[in-house]
């Protein structure tokens, strides 16, 4: 099932003089169980890409559907809902709240949403897989980077979305972690049934993705070998 | 409320080193309120305990009872409702105590002033040479049966009662008959006394040379009076405005610091007003905490603070100042209201 989609989407930075065209007529979709890599340089667009698949900017032209839903047609409210329900962001800078306990991050998301959340059961299994779960009465200051990296990927988790989004999400570790986070991206896809999608200019994730698409200035092409 | 709560609890000195300054500033208003409602019920507290609706003070005094003189033939017919008096400053003296400044209030004996005065002790004035005076006077050694002389009279006078609440310009009251104010004066034959008050609002001096006033425009016009009070009322709206400021400052750095943090949050699609709210009541529990704090040390001054500072503790004129500085709270929120409401998701994105 297509978790996500985007329709002819262009994006253009700027006006007049100092116009940017980010994106050209891409069109993209993501099933559910899978991971999405997108490949491409520094300035390819990507980090656009990104941003517009996970309702953050609104395309200049083209359409977006997130979880079934016309995205662009929902008032800014019902944007930040389906975000909340349906999109887990993994970011290179976690931006925990640095006053909020592990247990009180997933506090947080659970006083908003107040539903379809994981059960504590589903969330104890998700701490287990990330190797977080002793670490739930700790601030983040006491964590490690990485410790604080796989909490910050255990609170998108927590509402339960079906589209994750993770930005660069290798760019400064070593190849040991590499296969760390792209093994936990992986398991995301197959063990737990989400649309996984990653850009990165990393190569070194190709290995576990099931969908290759490469960024050129803007123009997105799907690579049709798969595993190298 | 939650990650209000969270922040002041984890962020221990920075939420302190507020809280000390809403504290300081709380305390300090709380303070000065108490010195101008203390000050301004010493101005005024006899001419509050006579209950009087209306003066009548001769023409040209300009509304100051200092400056009026009425002679028999303006004082015309007088009902059960109005009264005389004559008042002057004097220096009240006696043998080994130190000179204190007063002022003597001249009553009639059968009129409604003199025989409503409530006595703490002793009883009304008699004869020509008593006097019933304010209860200050006990603090400065005076009793029952003391005598004292007036300015540079010949004459003592018998202090036969005390009365609370006579302070007229902050000075407290010699109280004594209209005829002994005459004679102190020096006027057998001239004006008969310094104004007519009455309990009827709908008072009006029917004669010619002297005008009716209300006891508001006596009291505003009383020496120094309102201009204390404007120095008060300016002192505490500038405190009100500092705290303000304090407040603004003080949270816009806490959120701007919290910025990154908060665009993950929105990116996640944790709502704007989540975020407000959390600024807001930040805000006001930090400002509560202070008042909280702040009134503890007024109750405790109020009780330790010695009887001679003019001080009085209102306690629901203190609730209202405190509700203007959770108001300063809310208004100081407003700015990092602001900066939460425009924050930029797409910021923490990408790298
Ligand atoms: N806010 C912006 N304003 C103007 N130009 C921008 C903005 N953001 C990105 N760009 C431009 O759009 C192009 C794509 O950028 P981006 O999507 O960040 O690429 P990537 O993430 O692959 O490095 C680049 O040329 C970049 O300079
Ligand atoms: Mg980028």
């Amino acid at each position: 099932m297509n978790a996500i989609s985007l329709q002819n989407v262009s994006h253009t930075y700027g006006s007049d003089t100092a116009q940017v065209h980010a994106l050209h007529q891409l069109n993209f979709s993501a099933q559910s169980g899978t991971l999405n890599l997108v490949l491409g340089p520094s300035g390819s667009g990507k980090t656009t890409f990104l941003t517009i698949a996970g309702g953050l900017l609104t395309p200049t032209t083209g359409g977006v559907t997130i979880a079934g839903q016309n995205y662009t047609t929902l008032s800014k409210k019902q944007q930040d809902a389906l975000r909340l329900s349906s999109i887990g962001f993994v970011l290179q800078a976690y931006h925990l709240l640095p006053y909020l306990k592990v247990k009180e991050q997933f506090k947080l998301v659970s006083q908003v949403k107040k539903t379809g959340n994981l059960s504590a059961a589903k969330l104890a299994e998700v701490l287990d897989m990330l190797e977080i779960t002793d670490l739930l009465n700790k601030y983040p200051s006491e964590l490690s980077g990485g410790q604080q990296q796989r909490v910050a990927i255990a609170r998108a988790l927590y509402p339960n979305p079906a589209i994750i989004l993770a930005d660069e999400p290798t760019a400064a570790l070593d190849s040991q972690k590499v296969k760390v986070v792209g093994q936990l991206l992986a398991d995301l896809a197959h063990q737990h049934d989400k649309a996984v999608i990653v850009v990165t200019h990393d190569p070194r994730l190709i290995e576990f993705a099931d969908q290759i698409y490469d960024i050129t200035d803007g123009v997105l092409t799907h690579k049709d070998t798969v595993q190298a | 409320m939650f990650l209000a709560l969270k922040e002041i609890k984890k962020e221990k000195l920075r939420s302190g080193a507020i809280i000390t300054m809403i504290v300081l500033i709380c305390y300090l208003i709380f303070i000065l309120t108490s010195l101008s409602l203390g000050l301004a019920r010493q101005n005024t507290a006899a001419i509050k305990s006579w209950h009087v609706q209306r003066f009548a003070l001769n023409s040209n005094a300009n509304t100051d009872m200092r400056q009026s003189f009425l002679n028999d033939d303006q004082l015309g017919q007088l009902t059960k409702n109005e009264a005389v008096l004559g008042q002057g400053s004097v220096v009240a003296k006696a043998a080994g105590k130190e000179k204190l400044s007063a002022v003597f209030v001249g009553l009639k004996s059968n009129q409604f002033i003199a025989k409503n005065l409530q006595l703490t002790s002793g009883h009304p004035v008699r004869h020509a040479h008593e006097i019933v005076v304010d209860d200050s006077f006990q603090d400065k050694g005076y009793h029952l049966g003391s005598h004292l002389r007036l300015n540079d009279q010949k004459q003592r006078y018998t202090i036969v009662g005390f009365t609370k609440n006579a302070k007229l310009n902050i000075a407290p009251i010699v109280y004594g008959q209209l005829s002994t104010w005459k004679t102190m004066r020096g006027f057998e034959h001239g004006p008969s006394a310094s104004a007519i008050v009455s309990k009827k609002a709908s008072y009006r001096a029917q004669t010619a040379g002297i005008t009716t006033y209300s006891t508001k425009q006596i009291i505003n016009k009383l020496p120094g009076y309102q201009a204390q009070n404007t120095t008060f009322i300016l002192m505490i709206a500038f405190l009100m405005v500092i705290s303000l400021i304090i407040i603004a400052v003080f949270l816009y750095i806490l959120t701007m610091q919290k910025m990154p943090n908060y665009a993950v949050l929105r990116a996640q699609g944790i709502p704007s007003k989540v975020l407000v709210g959390a600024t807001i009541s930040q805000s006001v529990l930090l400002v509560i905490f202070g008042l909280a704090i702040g009134s503890l040390l007024t109750a405790g001054t109020a009780f330790a603070m010695p009887a001679a500072v003019p001080m009085a503790f209102d306690v629901p004129m203190l609730a209202a100042v405190g509700l203007g500085l959770v108001l300063m709270a809310l208004l100081g929120s407003l700015v990092p209201v602001r900066s939460v409401l425009r924050v930029d998701p797409i910021s923490v994105i990408g790298g």
